[in-house]
């Protein structure tokens, strides 16, 4: 048996040269230190996607992408297909828990300041591609076609509208329409199954050649060190191997999840009924739509929606161009105030969302 | 001198109706338009000295203006003297209304006439634009003429309860007329009417029988569709009542007087009281209205059955028609009751107590029946205990959250097949009954089948899960074992 796989090994090596991968692989090490733990969730973000990208493309073979059959394809995936069931849960459960695993792995590099030279780039692919599980989250929510995804979309979409000047478009060019129809569902799908996975996996490409090229990067604390104090591992196999490990472990939850608590299918969409009480979001969104709750309809001249959504965007811009301005950790000063935004940031999403969930 | 002071009272009585009399007299015979027209022998003049108004000592002016005391025609019929001529389209019902609809100036007549006909009629049916565009499409003199108007309660007066039939058929009986304003309305209700026990005591001469406005009301009539109507589907009972459940109106008539009483407590009284159910039937679904009679025994079972269609064929067809005939049975009523018609349940089939069957059928009498009614009657319980069981699976497999959406549909065959055999028992035939109950059987049996692998599709994905949570646990030892193992330190 290991003579046949080394055989294998060997037809292959001679020609992709595999062992040019395995040197440079076993030649990399990663730091062992205190905060090592944060380096896994990378790799976790990474396993989830891979799940997501599985399992979607089973639930492709079923779906059917209009407002007549989305419904009834899904029940149908549901209750006809051997383990379609199961597909959908664990399709379900691992996009909340790759959102939650992205949230943990974007800020554990920001806290560790990670994004500082040379590793910008690595940083901005990673929040655009944060960004962009966000917009996976909202596009595939709708395409069940239920009543609480078609209002949560409407209500969704109509928070776009409130950007000015290009929200009206913006709101029209999602929607296909004036309102949440059929159209609105086929081009979620299109860009839930084609464009955004399209998009995606060339920045996870460009972002995973950039880690393998740059490696792991180390504390600022530890800059002081002298390299012989410095405690590594091998990446292959020993950091692989653990990261195995993780991902093992992280299956095994995911399957009980999907098992005891199955995603559920609820009604089916109907534009003409009146919205159901307590319509939110996913809970990724929940702090946005809180805080946009709690605004005052007016602040001086501007609506307090329209300030909301505002706030956010710049927000969003200052976070990504972090490694722009945060101009001490660059030169590897402490930089406290990045501390604190970060605790700032982690608090408000962590409050509002709490609160968000008992105001349901 | 005391004889004298009792005269008095009496004396002044006399020269009081005298007085009366001949100021009335004066009056008329001041009425210079009268006493020229009658020179004149016209129709008008002569029909109004017969006029009630006349005699309540209005004259000719009191409508058509003008100096009535002038005996010079062109002083009398001047505009300057306010002469209008002859009013045409509204303007006559406003004319009849400007005393009528004045509460005070009537009440100096002692009238008893509501002062909001006027109103009414307005708002009603008839109070429509006419097709010629000018007025209201009926106005007051079209019932109740114009120069010889009488009190509604004199016989003579169109509008006696003998003579609206007639009234009303000037207009409801012309079909080219009635064409202009609703075709759909047919023009043989005074026909069917005159057949109807109310049309042929009316024509007898009985006033407390129902005529057109009885039911219709007179200056508020409505479209039969409009819920302000009186014969609006919801309404009719209410309207019939009026006069069928007042005992003492209803005394000179050999009927009964709870009809109203038992029909709100029947299925369809609830139906039409509690549900607004339009398609329940009212009274005049099995009684008619303009040619209303009781549905005799023949005709019950036809009646029933215009709603009750497939019921009323099986019926027909069955055994029970002929005895049922022979013994001068009222088919439907016979089993269910005619005014208090109850749910149809369960109970009324078989041998058991308060069976319906065991009227006409016992074990030594009629015992044919009484062996079919019972086997029904087990069917019929038995697919109850199915439906039962299966309702009880389905339930079972939902509270362990699997999708038995398709199976809750499919529930509403085994009570389709439940209601088809109260429909089918109609046929009294057991055959029949056994195969409708069948398809509830082997609806059930998929259902329970369906559910209870539902159920166990429950447990295969626990135990399912035990197995997968045991192997990936399994390969996580062994990995952290060989992670151990190839980060031991090497013993020099």
């Amino acid at each position: 048996m290991e003579k046949k796989l080394k055989q294998i090994y060997e037809w292959v090596d001679n020609r992709v040269q595999l062992a040019d991968l395995v040197k440079f692989m076993s030649k990399k090490y990663v730091p062992v230190h205190s905060r090592s733990i944060w380096y896994y969730f990378g790799g976790v973000s990474l396993f989830f996607f891979i799940i997501q990208v599985v399992t979607g493309i089973l639930l492709l073979f079923y779906y059917k992408g209009s407002s007549d059959l989305a419904y009834e394809s899904i029940r149908f995936t549901m209750s006809k297909v051997q383990f379609g069931w199961l597909i959908r849960s664990i399709h379900s459960w691992s996009a909340n828990l790759f959102i939650l695993s992205v949230f943990i792995h974007m800020f554990s590099v920001y806290f560790e300041k990670s994004y500082r030279n040379p590793r910008e780039m690595t940083w901005v692919t990673g929040v655009i591609m944060f960004v962009l599980s966000l917009a996976f989250g909202f596009s595939g929510y709708l395409l069940p076609w239920n009543e609480l995804a078609y209002f949560a979309t409407k209500v969704g979409t109509d928070i776009v509208g409130a950007v000015p000047v290009v929200g009206d478009p913006l709101k029209y060019f999602l929607r296909g329409g004036d309102d949440v129809t059929g159209a609105t569902l086929s081009r979620f799908f299109g860009f839930h199954v084609a464009l955004f996975p399209g998009i995606f996996t060339f920045l996870l490409i460009v972002h995973l050649l950039l880690v393998q090229r740059q490696g792991m990067s180390e504390p600022m604390h530890l800059k002081n060190t002298a390299k012989e104090e410095k405690k590594t591992m091998p990446f292959f196999p020993n950091f692989m191997l653990r990261d195995l490990l993780l991902w093992l472990v992280v299956l095994n939850i995911l399957a009980i999840l999907a098992v005891f608590f199955p995603a559920e299918l609820g009604l089916k969409a109907d534009p003409l009924a009146s919205a159901p009480a307590g319509i939110q979001p996913e809970w990724y969104f929940l702090f946005m739509f809180q805080t946009l709750k709690f605004l005052p309809a007016h602040v001086f001249f501007v609506e307090g929606e329209v300030l909301g959504v505002l706030l956010f965007g710049l927000a969003g811009v200052l976070w990504l161009l972090v490694p722009v301005w945060d101009r001490k950790s660059a030169k590897g000063q402490q930089n406290r105030l990045i501390n604190y935004i970060g605790i700032f940031s982690v608090m408000f999403i962590i409050i509002l969302t709490i609160i968000g969930w008992v105001l349901k | 001198m005391g004889i004298k002071m009792n005269y008095i009272p009496k004396l002044r009585l006399i020269t009081i109706v005298l007085s009366i009399f001949i100021i009335q007299y004066t009056y008329a015979a001041d009425d210079q338009c009268l006493s020229c027209h009658q020179g004149l022998d016209d129709k008008p003049s002569k029909l109004f000295i017969e006029d009630v108004h006349y005699k309540a000592g209005l004259s000719c002016s009191s409508c058509h203006g003008g100096n009535s005391n002038s005996d010079d025609m062109d002083l009398a019929m001047s505009k300057s003297n306010g002469f209008i001529g002859v009013p045409v389209s509204n303007s006559i019902s406003e004319m009849c209304s400007k005393c009528h609809s004045d509460f005070d100036y009537m009440k100096k007549y002692n009238s008893n006439i509501h002062t909001n006909q006027f109103v009414k009629l307005k708002e009603s049916v008839h109070g429509k634009l006419a097709v010629n565009g000018k007025g209201m499409m009926l106005q007051c003199i079209t019932c109740h003429n114009a120069h010889g108007i009488k009190k509604a309660n004199d016989p003579k007066s169109p509008v006696y309860p003998t003579n609206v039939p007639q009234t009303c058929n000037k207009c409801h009986g012309n079909a080219t007329f009635m064409q202009s304003y609703n075709p759909a309305i047919s023009v043989d209700q005074l026909t069917k009417y005159r057949t109807s026990v109310h049309g042929v005591l009316n024509s007898k001469g009985n006033i407390k029988v129902a005529e057109c406005a009885s039911c219709h009301g007179s200056h508020d009539i409505f479209s039969a569709k409009d819920v302000r109507s009186k014969v609006y589907k919801l309404n009719i009972p209410g309207t019939c009542s009026n006069c069928h459940s007042d005992k003492n109106y209803m005394k000179d008539f050999d009927i009964p007087t709870d009809q109203f009483a038992k029909y709100q407590n029947s299925v369809h009284g609830k139906a039409v009281f509690e549900k607004q159910d339009l398609s329940a039937p009212v009274c005049n679904d099995c009684h008619g209205n303009h040619g209303a009679t009781p549905p005799g025994i023949e005709s019950i079972s036809k009646v029933c059955g215009s709603c009750h269609a497939l019921n009323a064929e099986l019926f027909s067809a069955s055994p029970h028609k002929k005895a049922f005939d022979e013994k001068k049975y009222p088919e439907c009523e016979t089993c269910h009751g005619n005014h208090e018609i109850l749910i149809a349940k369960d109970q009324l089939l078989g041998v058991d107590k308060g069976a319906i069957c065991l009227k006409c059928h016992s074990e030594n009498e009629n015992q044919k029946g009484y062996l079919i009614a019972k086997e029904m009657k087990k069917l019929t319980d038995s697919l109850i205990v199915s439906d039962s069981i299966a309702k009880n699976m389905v339930f079972q497999a939902e509270q362990k959250g699997m999708d038995v959406e398709e199976l809750k549909y499919k529930l509403r065959e085994i009570h389709q097949a439940r209601l088809e055999g109260r429909t089918i028992v109609h046929s009294f035939d057991e055959a029949k009954f056994k195969e409708v109950t069948t398809k509830g059987f082997k609806t059930s049996d998929t259902i329970i089948t369906e559910a209870k692998a539902a159920v166990d599709e429950f447990y295969f994905r626990r135990y399912g899960l035990g197995v997968a949570v045991a192997v990936i646990t399994f390969l996580i030892v062994m990995l952290f074992l060989y992670i151990k193992k190839i980060e031991k330190p090497k013993s020099l």
